[in-house]
């Protein structure tokens, strides 16, 4: 009874058993769906979508949200094909350098946010809009295929049976978790998410903070660009966009609050395992965009209620 | 002690107070713009520039009472694709155009009523709860249209959107309601309960009311910019709205209406959303791809924001 | 005149606050033509009553009565019904609108729902002539300086037609041409019946326009009475003569070490051109009414707002600091008065709350170390005697111990300045007393405590010198041997009393 309720506390535990749950129902009732393929298919979804609410989390841990996510994800996506030098057999250098400009447009968000003080939801609401056009203008609407070798292992290769995202989602966890309870970095931004003024008055730099968080969800949208690409060997304007959403409810349904100070990577680990499967399951059973999208806004809405109640405790 | 003889033309005159480099700017553009183009003198001309500039005169309108209301609405686009949907699926309908209108109209007050309740008496934040908001909105003008089509009778399309400045009398009469509503206890109390929500409680302005129909007029205008915007294609499309929401913010911002609620007024708003109609025109003329709007509306939102805070900070230091 | 029925009464009213009593029993009766003081030190309960008064508040017990007949479920609507108007401290008006239609606000006439600009001009006219505001009447707010404002504020009270008007310090932002103005509109209102009530820490201003006061000390009346034959002495000695208890730790002597503070011409927020100077091993008091600067001070020490200075040397350093980081690695520690809202993180737990100044310092290879933070903070929290599980959330905690909290924190980094605001409001008393001797044991270590409190009594048992703050600078700094409760209130109230000197 204890440990019911101590899950029930627990909403990464919580989440983890209703993926665990849905998998069983779904697999002993849903032909196919419990195929080694299928599921091994459902992981390599989520990985992208873990990949791009890594920096989600955080920013949300911290009290913002990041709109510009799936803009920069089209960005790397595009840009990658482009600067990729053709001297470098192995990629390298152009995955480098499109990391590079990935976290510099998420430190712009940031410094827009640190020291312009433009809340941080219209700061990247406008970054968006602003690459969105870049990006027209400087790819044209062309899609552009990628020939980079990394970037192709990255999307298609299975080492040991395991496909390669999974893995980098795994590496990209491990290293969400030592941010965010292992080091002073992630005890931080919790605190300027629950209560900035306390944070900065205990000598916690709201600007220096603002600026890394900012800078990592550039990053691992980036990331999360690449694997894309490496997947779908293809970029195109708009190859990003449904990422936005999904980062955004894969971190509530792991129980972060979506106004800050509360949660973990823990449990956006499920959320994105979750989000998927239940999409798959939506297009089984026929649900259009419409309702897909009232769904997602109702979730929002209703998680909304429930953190915010708690907050005003 | 002077009693003016005119309050209220004493009150509206000096709320043009700080517009003025605005109005200089926005006639300097219209200035180049017709004399790039001189067909905007003709009624033609000066009929398709104000079609143009009417239904993001609309958005900003409703932006702009968020803003002053000390909120922010993310589902404005989408409520602008609400209305079109709902405009192209009922004109053709029993109820002809007016049951279109009346639907419109109903639908917008609606659902921007239910935000404004939800903001305003469980106390959550405006920019959330209108974030959700836009997804459900979204969602529900795919499920009563999921590609663009729908009827609008061609009769109305040309009224609204064709050879004459019809446009352009609407947002006339729109303003004029506007003045009227600001008029009345609980159109001020918009601008008392942005600017100071406790004084205003304590003055006896119903606060949470004020909000609830702040909100409401909000919906009904976005989706009115649907309606028309619906007109002017001849059909539905269920994601039009999708830019709007940013020039909504880009118009209101230009406007000099302030993030923080309660500064700000509805006529340096308008003049925002004309400054941005004639520089994507203007954009358009000489040349520019379409796309290159939404570089200079993500720089024209940064730049509104952060050069009034800049030039507070350098003001600041001694 | 007297002797009429009271228009407004209070009648045994308690009213506590999270189990801390703050009114215990007080009786008040305004009477028409009549203007009623109410004084009272900071915390004494004066703006609770006024809250109950007005129906911001309802009594936990006891009565609030309307021309004799006692209330129930009284609000703030049901008060404008019945005539009572406030001028409250915090100023209820818009920047953006204009003065006319703030003084309508919420209250003006209408034509087919429309409000009538016309007859509104004509009324506000006529306040704004009683009160003196002779700006035109379609001027924003908002380009008004502060002063002009309030006159706004009470003319919008007046505009209400009140029977009882409440005026809460409405003289704290006024020049003297216009608080003569309005001395003169109280005695107008006065003979016209209305029943006012006077709260002002100016007791010249009492003096001069009350008949009747009544002094709050701890939530009890200690006078209700005529004024006439009371001096500005006497009302000071009623308004903070008590027993002070064992509840102090005997004063320590001990030596003072290096200077560790020296400022010339320190400005920050409200505070202006203060020259302070203070050493180790010593407690420094600052003193004054709420609101004078004193907070600021603080803050532009600690670097959280931009703060200049003519010459500054702080901790070493040659200051003032930018950021609080700076301040912090120059040994600054600040402890604030509003715990829930600017100490703690409420909803982390206690152990994250101790744990977030010192995060950076116990690391191992860039990783938190888990087995020194342990060890941290159950070494803070045996020193402050904080019982229980640390893993909970600190907003379960009760006040004492969430001030402990935010004391603690600080702890590890061995901060050589402490700043404390008011640490021990809404505090129980042994707690406090814990506080007390943790202040002695700092400056015992060689620290330099600077104590802001707005209770009087701790400056004087545990200070060694204080600064007393009025209007943004320091009137007075009182030597260990000349403070006393009268020579800081007087000090505070502008009244000179023996031993303040300027």
């Amino acid at each position: 009874m204890n440990a019911v309720k101590a899950a029930l506390r627990n909403p990464p535990l919580l989440t983890f058993v209703l993926v665990a749950l849905v998998w069983l129902v779904a697999g002993l009732t849903l032909r196919g769906f419990g195929a080694y393929g299928h599921l091994r298919y459902l992981l390599e979804l989520s990985a992208v979508i873990g990949i791009v609410a890594a920096g989600q989390t955080l920013v949300i841990l911290m009290g913002g949200i990041d709109l510009s996510v799936g803009a920069v994800i089209t960005v790397t996506a595009i840009l990658l094909p482009l600067i990729s030098p053709d001297f470098d057999p192995t990629g390298g250098i152009g995955i480098v350098l499109t990391l590079a400009i990935a976290s510099g447009i998420g430190f712009i968000n940031g410094a827009g946010a640190a020291y312009l003080k433009v809340p941080p939801i219209i700061m990247t609401l406008a970054m968006a809009t602003f690459l969105q056009g870049m990006l027209v203008i400087v790819a044209g609407g062309s899609a552009v295929s990628v020939t980079n070798a990394t970037v192709i292992w990255l999307g298609q290769a299975r080492p040991f049976g395991i496909p390669a995202g999974v893995l980098l989602w795994i590496a990209v966890s491990i290293v969400m978790l030592l941010i965010i309870h292992r080091m002073p970095a992630g005890a931080r931004f919790l605190a300027l998410g629950a209560n900035p003024l306390a944070a900065r008055l205990s000598g916690v730099s709201v600007t220096r903070n603002t600026l890394l968080l900012f800078t990592l969800s550039g990053f691992f949208a980036g990331l999360a660009g690449i694997l894309i690409l490496g997947m779908n060997r293809q970029g195109y304007v708009g190859i990003g966009d449904p990422y936005l959403l999904t980062s955004i409810a894969a971190v509530v349904l792991g129980g972060t609050s979506i106004l800050g100070g509360r949660g973990t990577y823990a449990g956006t680990i499920p959320g994105a395992i979750l989000l998927v499967t239940t999409t798959a399951l939506i297009t089984v059973v026929n649900a259009s965009p419409g309702w897909r999208s009232i769904m997602f806004g109702a979730l929002i809405l209703g998680l909304l209620l429930i953190s915010g109640r708690e907050a005003r405790r | 002690m002077s009693v003016p003889a005119n309050l209220y033309l004493a009150v509206q005159r000096r709320r043009n107070r700080g517009l003025t480099g605005l109005y200089l700017v926005v006639a300097a553009f219209l200035i180049v713009y017709a004399f790039l183009f001189p067909g905007l003198l003709s009624v033609n001309g000066f009929s398709k520039f104000t079609q143009n500039w009417f239904p993001l005169a609309l958005v900003t309108m409703a932006q702009a009472l968020m803003l002053l209301n000390g909120g922010i609405s993310l589902a404005i686009g989408p409520m602008v694709s609400l209305g079109a949907v709902i405009a192209a699926v009922t004109m053709g309908g029993p109820f002809g155009v007016v049951g279109g209108l009346l639907a419109v109209a109903a639908v917008g007050l609606f659902i921007g009523a239910l935000t404004g309740g939800i903001v305003a008496y469980l106390r959550l934040p405006a920019i959330i709860v209108t974030l959700a908001g836009s997804f459900i909105i979204t969602g529900v003008a795919l499920i009563l249209l999921p590609r663009p089509g729908g009827f609008i009778p061609d009769w109305f399309s040309d009224l609204l959107a064709g050879h004459t400045p019809v446009a352009f009398g609407l947002l006339v009469l729109l303003l004029i309601g506007w003045k009227l509503y600001i008029a009345t206890p609980l159109g001020l109390g918009i601008y008392a309960a942005g600017d100071n929500p406790v004084g205003a409680f304590r003055s006896g302005i119903p606060v949470e009311r004020v909000k609830v129909v702040a909100f409401a007029i909000s919906g009904l205008l976005a989706a009115l910019a649907g309606l028309f915007v619906a007109a002017q294609t001849g059909s539905g499309d269920p994601v039009i709205g999708t830019p709007f929401t940013l020039n909504s913010i880009a118009g209101t911002v230009l406007g000099g209406v302030a993030f923080l609620g309660g500064k700000g007024t509805m006529r340096g708003a308008i003049c925002g959303s004309l400054l941005l109609s004639v520089m994507i025109n203007v954009m358009f003329f000489l040349g520019f791809p379409p796309v290159a709007q939404y570089v200079a509306q993500g720089l024209i939102i940064v730049g509104a924001v952060a050069i009034p805070q800049l030039t507070s900070q350098w003001r600041a230091k001694p | 005149m007297t002797n009429s029925m009271p228009l407004l009464e209070a009648r045994r009213v308690f009213k506590g606050f999270f189990g801390n009593p703050v009114l215990k029993g007080v009786d008040i009766a305004l009477e028409p033509g009549r203007v009623h003081a109410l004084l009272g030190e900071n915390g004494a309960g004066k703006s609770t009553l006024i809250n109950l008064l007005s129906g911001a508040l309802q009594p936990d017990e006891g009565d609030v009565v309307v021309d004799g007949h006692p209330v129930s479920r009284f609000s703030p609507a049901a008060a404008r019904e019945a005539g009572i108007a406030v001028v409250q401290q915090e100023l209820s008006l818009a920047a953006e609108l204009s003065i006319a239609e703030n003084i309508g606000l919420g209250a003006s006439p209408r034509r087919f729902g429309l409000i009538d600009y016309g007859k509104l001009a004509t009324s506000v006219a006529e306040v704004c002539e009683r009160v003196g505001l002779t700006e035109p009447l379609d001027m924003p707010v908002g380009d008004l300086p502060l002063g002009r404002r309030q006159m706004v504020e009470i003319a919008k009270a007046l505009y209400r037609k009140p029977r009882v008007l409440i005026l809460d310090e409405p003289t704290s932002s006024l020049s003297a041409h216009e608080a003569g103005i309005l001395a003169d509109l109280i005695r107008k209102l006065r003979d016209e019946g209305i029943a006012l009530l006077y709260i002002s820490h100016r007791l010249n201003e009492v003096q001069a326009l009350c008949s009747h006061v009544t002094i709050l000390k701890d939530g009890v009346v200690t006078a209700d009475q005529p004024l006439a034959g009371v001096d500005n002495e006497g009302l000071v000695r009623l308004m903070v003569g008590r027993d002070a208890g064992d509840l102090f730790p005997p004063r320590l002597e001990g030596a003072t070490g290096a200077e560790l503070i020296n400022l010339k011409k320190f400005s920050a927020g409200l505070a202006r051109d203060i020259d302070f100077h203070a050493s180790a091993g010593e407690i420094v008091g600052i003193g004054g009414l709420v609101g004078q600067g004193q907070e600021d001070f603080l803050l532009g020490l600690y670097g959280a707002i931009p703060a200049s200075a003519e010459t500054s040397e702080i901790s070493g350093d040659r200051g003032p600091f930018k950021s609080v980081e700076t301040a912090n690695a120059a040994g600054l520690a600040y402890i604030p008065a509003d715990r829930k809202h600017e100490g703690l993180v409420l909803p982390h737990s206690i152990a994250s709350n101790l744990l977030l100044p010192s995060l950076g310092r116990l690391t191992k290879h860039g990783l938190r170390d888990r087995a020194a933070e342990r060890d941290l903070v159950a070494d803070l929290a045996r020193r402050l005697t904080i019982r229980g599980d640390v893993d909970r959330a600190v907003q379960a905690l009760s006040g004492g111990n969430q001030q402990k909290v935010a004391l603690a924190k600080w702890l590890p980094l061995e901060p050589s300045v402490l700043l404390l605001n008011d640490p021990t409001r809404g505090v129980d008393i042994e707690t406090k007393r814990e506080i007390y001797l943790m202040l002695q044991s700092f400056a015992r270590e060689g620290k330099l405590v600077i104590l802001l409190s707005s209770d009087t009594p701790e400056l004087v048992h545990l200070c060694d010198r204080v600064a007393v703050f009025r209007e943004g600078r320091v009137v007075a700094t009182l030597a260990q041997s000349e403070i006393s409760e009268e020579a800081i209130v007087g000090a505070a109230m502008g009244v000179s009393t023996k031993g303040a000197a300027a």
